[in-house]
């Protein structure tokens, strides 16, 4: 692999973890596979890059931290308030979200960033061209890091942790679940934005299809994040994802270095996936197996 | 202190399968009073703490708890005052947290004025020593995740966060139910400690006569949503489990009789 490639992976590993801090919160604190992230981080890049084309950057990234946040809200109330099912109020929201990030990106499917000043311009402008991304993605990263690290300490994050882990003893603690599944929510997609924001920036451009199967990849990040690092506390927990979304980047790009068509990698995202999440249950299915035979 | 007032629950209402789960039920607790609740399966045992946590709402009649209309308050309102643990040891604690942290849960209930507050050391402390204070030997296990813990540990834990904050009403459901001899006699030892140290008004569902009538000061039996029998003072001290069964088989015949009656 190149050092360029290299690079790339890297930028794309940390730019993409926040994508997965996003997930890591509704799937594996709040126990929801959350699909309203393929819909609001698409929603984020096209609130930055409206931003961007009128040459407020930074006002994009606040924009989208906010849109992620009502996004994640709808889901949670459909949720909650409206007793849909988790997984199809995030496919509703997300279907939905759709048409809204149509109508943000102003009817255009794509929305060009060439020469637009960017984050990215201010990192170049202090460290010059070299892996200047790198600096600047770790900078937000760790923000967003010791934020969250900081606030599932707290009683609210304590709740929402809890409410993941068993529902029944919050509401006898005193904890109105369906508000902490609306911060939730809200905190999530309002990370998985901000990864679309800076996804926009970084590569100049918003597209409506850039969200496609994003959950999936997340997935493949959180996963390979803990079999790395075994989910001890939070602090690990929230490390894992960077170092899964990473990993998860440099094999795709040491894939890319083969004559293996790009075009396959969804599918190696999703098999991943499958992989991961399967092979618990197989195993003990074959040691049930066994043991039976041992038995007759 | 609490008083039910013509409570009435009926499931499958207008149905081929309707169910008066409470009829017309009545019941009135003294503050500080122990109350332990026997009776058959589907007499209403369990639909009447459903009611009084909030967990179900009644079709009619109220719920007063120390002065207050509670009837039809949301469920987690009340359990800022109500402590509920129920038969299953996996529901009162959350596996993937730790000691402490389920502790701190439980803390909370009153202390909610900063939910994006950092708990304290001193907070900390109070707990850890809260917990020595019982000889559970859970106190240097504060970082361990709850879910490695035994059943009759878990629903030892759960009772100490049920009473951590002392509850205007601590409701018990058949809570050793699920644990081996040895965890649930340990676990009913620390019930029966907590509450009298504390003088906590509490309501405990069992199935096991013998310690309904060895614990707490009061013993009602339920029958077909109603208080069949209710017994404290002298008359309860001298009753043995064999008359509480005669008891019961009266009660029972009596209302075959009423409905051999109506047929």
């Amino acid at each position: 692999m190149s050092i360029t490639a290299f690079i790339g992976a890297m930028e794309l590993g940390l730019v993409y973890s926040l994508l997965a801090f996003g997930t890591f919160i509704s799937f594996r604190i709040l126990n929801v596979a959350d699909l309203t992230v393929d819909g609001s981080f698409v929603l984020g890049a096209a609130a930055s890059a409206m931003f961007t084309v009128v040459g407020m950057p930074v006002a994009g990234i606040f924009a989208a931290l906010m849109a992620g946040a009502i996004a994640g809200i709808i889901t949670a109330l459909l949720q909650t308030k409206m007793g849909i099912q988790p997984i199809l109020s995030g496919i509703l929201t997300m279907t939905g979200l759709y048409s809204i990030n149509l109508m943000v990106m102003d009817g255009k499917a794509n929305i060009p960033l060439l020469n637009k000043t960017n984050i990215f311009t201010y990192s170049e402008n202090i460290i010059g061209t070299a892996a200047h991304k790198i600096f600047m993605l770790a900078a937000v990263i760790s923000a967003v890091f010791i934020i969250l690290n900081w606030f599932f300490r707290t009683q609210l994050g304590l709740s929402i942790r809890a409410t993941g882990d068993n529902e029944d003893m919050c509401r006898a603690s005193s904890i109105d679940t369906d508000f902490i599944k609306i911060v939730g929510f809200a905190l999530s997609n309002s990370i998985v934005a901000l990864s679309g924001a800076l996804v926009a920036q970084m590569q100049q451009s918003a597209d409506i299809s850039m969200g496609s199967g994003m959950v999936v990849i997340s997935f493949a990040s959180l996963i390979i994040g803990s079999v790395i690092i075994k989910n001890k506390n939070i602090t690990l927990g929230l490390l894992s994802v960077v170092i899964g979304s990473v990993i998860y980047r440099l094999i795709i790009a040491l894939i890319l270095t083969t004559s293996f068509p790009p075009s396959y990698l969804k599918l190696i995202s999703s098999l991943v996936v499958v992989t991961a999440l399967s092979v618990p249950n197989l195993k003990k299915r074959m040691d049930t197996n066994k043991k039976q035979r041992v038995g007759a | 202190m609490l008083k039910v007032e013509s409570a009435t629950k009926i499931f499958n209402k207008n149905t081929f399968d309707e169910h008066k789960a409470l009829d017309n039920l009545s019941l009135n607790v003294e503050e500080g009073e122990f109350v332990t609740i026997i009776g058959g399966n589907g007499a209403g045992k369990s639909t009447l703490f459903n009611v009084i946590s909030g967990s179900m709402l009644s079709d009619g009649g109220s719920v007063i708890l120390d002065g207050e209309d509670i009837t039809h308050m949301p469920e987690y309102r009340r359990a800022s005052f109500i402590g509920r643990i129920f038969q299953d040891p996996m529901k009162g604690t959350a596996p993937n947290l730790t000691v402490s942290e389920n502790l701190m849960i439980a803390y909370m209930r009153s202390t909610k004025k900063n939910i994006l507050g950092v708990p304290s050391k001193k907070e900390k402390t109070y707990i850890r020593e809260h917990l020595a204070s019982l000889n559970l030997g859970l106190e240097d296990r504060m970082n361990t995740k709850i879910g490695l813990l035994s059943g009759g540990q878990r629903q030892a834990v759960t009772l100490v966060m049920a009473t951590l904050i002392k509850p205007k009403l601590l409701l018990l459901d058949e809570h050793t139910a699920a644990l081996d001899p040895l965890s649930a006699a340990s676990v009913l030892e620390l019930t029966n400690k907590i509450i009298n140290e504390n003088n906590i008004t509490t309501l405990m569902i069992t199935h096991n006569i013998t310690s309904a009538l060895a614990l707490g000061t009061r013993t009602i039996m339920m029958d077909s949503g109603t208080v069949a029998i209710d017994i404290d003072g002298n008359e309860r001290k001298e009753l043995s489990v064999q008359d509480v069964l005669e008891k019961f088989k009266r009660v029972k015949n009596k209302i075959f009789d009423d409905d051999n009656v109506l047929l």
